[in-house]
């Protein structure tokens, strides 16, 4: 479709679709993960994610707040909500991935469902987000290393460090010979791949999703030209400027979807972890 | 979503789905860069060990992933 664009926008003018030498389509770049810094001081900065980051903080403590403070045995709305979410993790999450032990690790699972939810969801909130925090990377890799820490304590305060290395390192009921080969394996495996997909899948999740979204705004506005200097060309871009915005409400949709789905197999993920490192290797 | 639900039930063993992709990408990541180390350092105009390696590493990954299935 970019193609087309270029060859129907030939020469001089600096209108949309259909105008004769227009600019031609500037889809959106990778810089509109890097808003411009707001303070500047030495070598930090506040920037966008800075700011969402702190409103994310802000929401989520306010929200369990909110509708925990003054708990009822008859829950009010509101009570009920954040009952529900508690209900959810420790239900469908912590408790068949982790077992009985499960509820121990649930305040953890939470904080991270929530803030992950919220970060996420920043990119679909007009004006004030329109950036998911997730989206940049430093955000999944903190939270990937807090859990992977998180999990290699739990193993080793439960199981003892040889124990739970031993079991990591050496799968139990395989010939010796093959630990020359396998040994190096499991360690690239579970103590390196591991932590990086956790953090990437989030990452790559709500970066993707976020340009896509862009695409298909910038794309609505560039194809929206009823000025154009043939009328019904004109009104033909206007059909086709519809056809863009449709997809980016249809994908915004998707999106939502996908950044719920994101925040769930995170925690989902980290609850598995955590369940090995509680359990011996069967 | 009632109480009950899941306090009493064993944990069915999970597999994370990833975990097999990143032990299937580990395998012939860490022998094949053993093996192409070791072209490296004996100075060879054809690879041998890195093939070597890399099927090595497969063959290992694999043997994990089986032995890692949960068996019903």
């Amino acid at each position: 479709m970019s193609a087309n664009a270029h060859v129907l926008a030939a020469e001089d003018g600096d209108g949309g679709l259909f105008t004769p030498g227009g600019p031609g389509f500037a889809p959106p770049t990778t810089d509109i993960f890097f808003p411009p810094p707001i303070v500047e001081f030495g070598p930090f900065a506040i920037s966008k994610y800075t700011v969402l980051l702190a409103l994310t903080v802000v929401v989520v403590l306010g929200f369990w707040f909110a509708t925990t403070s003054k708990m009822k045995l008859v829950p009010s709305r509101w009570q009920s909500v954040a009952e529900m979410g508690y209900l959810f993790i420790r239900d469908q999450v912590a408790r068949p991935t982790i077992g009985k032990q499960g509820d121990r690790y649930v305040p953890l699972l939470i904080t991270l469902f929530f803030m992950i939810l919220v970060m996420n969801l920043w990119g679909v909130v007009p004006l004030v987000g329109q950036l998911p925090v997730t989206a940049n990377t430093a955000v999944p890799i903190v939270l990937a290393l807090i859990v992977y820490v998180f999990w290699n304590v739990v193993g080793i305060r439960k199981q003892g460090g040889w124990r739970y290395f031993r079991d990591i390192l050496f799968m139990p009921g395989v010939p010796w010979p093959f630990y020359i080969i396998l040994t190096p394996i499991e360690v690239i495996s579970t103590l390196i791949v591991r932590p990086v997909t956790h953090a990437v899948r989030l990452f790559a999740n709500m970066f993707a999703g976020h340009l896509l979204l862009a695409t298909f705004a910038a794309a609505g506005f560039y194809m929206f030209n009823p000025g154009a200097p043939d009328a019904l060309l004109g009104a033909v871009s206007v059909v086709f400027s519809g056809f863009a915005f449709l997809g980016f409400f249809a994908f915004t949709l998707l999106e939502i979807v996908i950044m719920s789905l994101q925040a769930f197999v995170f925690v989902l993920l980290t609850a598995v972890y955590i369940g090995g490192a509680v359990e011996p290797a069967h | 979503m009632n109480d009950r639900q899941g306090s009493d039930r064993e944990p069915e063993p999970k597999v994370d789905a990833m975990a097999i992709v990143g032990t299937l990408l580990a395998g012939p990541l860490c022998w094949g860069g053993i093996g192409w180390l070791a072209d490296w350092l004996t100075d060879r105009a054809t690879p041998l060990f890195l093939p070597i390696g890399i099927l090595l590493g497969l063959g290992g990954s694999i043997y994990l992933v089986w032995r890692r299935l949960p068996k019903h």
